[in-house]
């Protein structure tokens, strides 16, 4: 059994944290839908998940490249009013039928797409996360970027970043076995998170990657803010302008495994121990306080006189 | 003692959808459009006496199914307000059901088609059309920008359209278009699903009449609960049909409105309308917690249902 998903992750394109009674608009629910919406420990709304039908090749590492039809499922979320997700994921069996079967029947297995045909699903998981940029395949990528995308188009939106940034990508496979995570951080925005879960797959492995994709983008972002800051390189006065918008709308948002399950929670702790997410968080953050308190030194002398 | 499991909830955090009784079977007696209307009262009565022995035998087959013999059966009836309005409830209803009792038939339950488009103000049209999960023609692998008219769904990619901008390039040669799961040869299938936009958007009949399926199914939901509830009618009708409920129920004692599987009775002349139907009901998603609902109550009652919701809905034509 293997379900592969990827979620993209940026900054919501206005200027401030949108206040809750915007999610519903901005995360695009359909009629008589309602964001789901939890506000301890920290604001997070996510709209419940719409169905992609796809009919196409699945990636794989060997070549075989099995045809697969079905359902993707895809969500929006927000976090603190300021970071958007978009993510898709998608559960592969091994269909019955050794053809296409009337749409019906897929739309009756929500969120699955079937072969036509063997497949092993550690050649497709190999061939998903090693597949960036492959075309003539599923491309989850773009089902995952259209969710953003219909988010960021909201008219409720003032698109003004306070800084920019980039989005990042995380492609996951989750397969059974004994309770195991890797993630890979790759070049430019991409990165990659094989688990591996006893028992059945579940929602919370989903919610898992997400706050990881989250947490990483957070992390990612404040490093690129800090290196673009040249501290010690440029007047402070420069410095503080470039970091002012990270303490504003960042620091306050690190908050890992705030809804991670507590039979997963022990994922999220293996990969604080190494590389430690919370440890270069806090290494960082630490640096943007105390630019900032440097900053104010010249200001309290010459107010002294 | 032992570290305390701390519990934590928020209301606004989860997902409430409601339930709802069940019948086994919906059984739909007729519909009355104006000109049926027109024709006069001989036309229903008609109809009626053809459909009672298929109601008969429906309920023998059930009985059959059910165990303990006792399956819960509800009929209804549709009357067309939305597209041409004509007379009043007070004058046609008796009418209707006096040709109904004249053949031994109940009718349970009796909806105004208006109520397909826009019931107690919920759009329900709208709510099914954001809900439509089209047919991937092959090569689909993700998200692509929809290259066609919004307004109309087919089971498979259509001919490809002449490229009338550009004068000079030779003309193409026609190209068929073909059914995404066809066995052997394509029955391609383009459906209208409506017209106009905002205010002026008229829904088609075909996607009203799978508006109609849906409901009688209890697979509908709006933020959680069921659209339309039926209102228990006593005494006479009201003179106009906005002073009538969406869906008013005439029998005290019938089965629920809502049921696991639908049966309608029509003439032969629908038979285009209902193949539309079941085109567009194979590409609308059902929310995954009103289908999981539903699946638990037949459990608990030892049925079994079809897995996929058009293989719920069944015809005589005659």
């Amino acid at each position: 059994m293997l379900v592969i998903g990827e979620i993209r992750t940026g900054l919501l394109q206005n200027a401030g944290e949108i206040p809750d009674p915007d999610y519903q608009r901005v995360l695009h629910v359909r009629h008589g839908e309602r964001v789901l919406l939890s506000r301890r420990p920290i604001v997070y709304g996510v709209a419940p998940y719409q169905l992609i039908g796809v009919d196409c090749r699945l990636p794989s590492a060997t070549g075989s490249r099995p045809r697969g039809i079905g359902t993707v499922m895809a969500r929006t979320s927000l976090t603190s009013g300021r970071v958007l997700q978009g993510s898709s994921h998608v559960r592969i069996v091994r269909g019955e039928a050794g053809y296409r079967l009337p749409w019906s029947h897929y739309l009756a297995r929500p969120g699955m797409i079937e072969t036509l045909g063997k497949f092993k699903p550690a050649d497709v998981a190999d061939g998903f996360l090693s597949s960036a940029g492959i075309g003539g395949q599923l491309d989850l990528g773009s089902v995952s970027e259209h969710m953003m995308d219909l988010a960021q188009d909201c008219d409720a939106l003032d698109r003004r970043a306070p800084f920019r940034s980039e989005r990042t990508r995380l492609r996951w496979a989750a397969t059974p076995g004994d309770p195991d995570i890797h993630f890979t951080l790759g070049v430019g925005g991409e990165r990659t998170v094989r688990v591996s879960h006893p028992g059945d797959f579940s929602a919370a492995i989903v919610a898992l990657c997400e706050d990881l994709a989250l947490h990483d983008w957070l992390l990612t972002t404040l490093l690129s803010l800090v290196g673009r800051a040249r501290i010690g390189v440029a007047p402070r006065t420069e410095v503080l302008a470039r970091l002012a918008p990270a303490a504003d709308a960042l620091l306050h948002l690190w908050m890992p495994a705030a809804r991670t399950e507590r039979c997963l929670q022990p994922l999220w702790e293996s990969l604080e121990r190494t590389p430690g997410f919370t440890r270069q968080w806090t290494s960082l953050a630490q640096r943007v306080r105390d630019q900032i308190a440097l900053g104010v030194l010249p200001l309290l002398s010459e107010a002294n006189g | 003692m032992g570290v305390p499991v701390s519990a934590f909830s928020e209301l606004t955090a989860e997902e409430q959808v409601k339930g709802t009784p069940f019948a086994h079977l919906s059984v739909e007696l007729g519909h009355l459009y104006m000109e049926d209307y027109q024709v006069g009262p001989d036309r229903l009565r008609e109809q009626f006496g053809q459909v009672a022995p298929w109601l008969e035998t429906a309920r023998k087959g059930w009985r059959g199914l059910v165990p303990g013999g006792r399956a819960r059966i509800s009929t209804c009836f549709l009357i067309d307000d939305y597209f041409s309005r004509f007379s009043t409830p007070r004058e046609v209803i008796p009418m209707i059901l006096a040709a109904a009792g004249e053949s031994d038939l109940t009718i349970d339950y009796l909806a105004r088609e208006s109520a397909c488009a826009q019931a107690n103000g919920i759009p329900l049209a709208t709510l099914v059309h954001d809900r439509l999960v089209r047919d991937p023609p092959p090569d689909t692998r993700g998200w692509r920008p929809p290259n066609d008219e919004t307004g109309w769904l087919a089971n498979g990619p259509r001919s490809p359209q002449q490229d009338s901008g550009q004068a000079m390039k030779a003309p193409q040669p026609w190209a068929p278009p073909a059914q995404n799961a066809k066995r052997g040869q394509s029955i391609f299938v383009d459906v209208e699903l409506w017209t106009g936009d905002g205010a002026d958007r008229v829904w088609s009949c075909p996607f009203l009449a799978a508006v109609w399926q849906l409901l009688r199914l209890g697979l509908l939901r709006h933020d959680g609960d069921l659209p339309v509830l039926p209102v228990q009618w006593e005494g006479g009708f009201p003179a106009s049909w906005e002073a009538l409920p969406p869906v008013i129920k005439l029998n005290h004692s019938a089965a629920p409105f809502s049921a696991y599987a639908t049966m309608s009775v029509l003439s032969t002349r629908f038979l285009q309308v209902e193949l539309a139907v079941r085109t567009i009901l194979s590409q609308v998603s059902v929310d995954e917690v009103v289908l999981k609902q539903v699946t638990s109550r037949s459990l608990d009652e030892d049925l079994m249902l079809k897995e996929e919701l058009v293989d719920r809905i069944s015809y005589v034509f005659l």
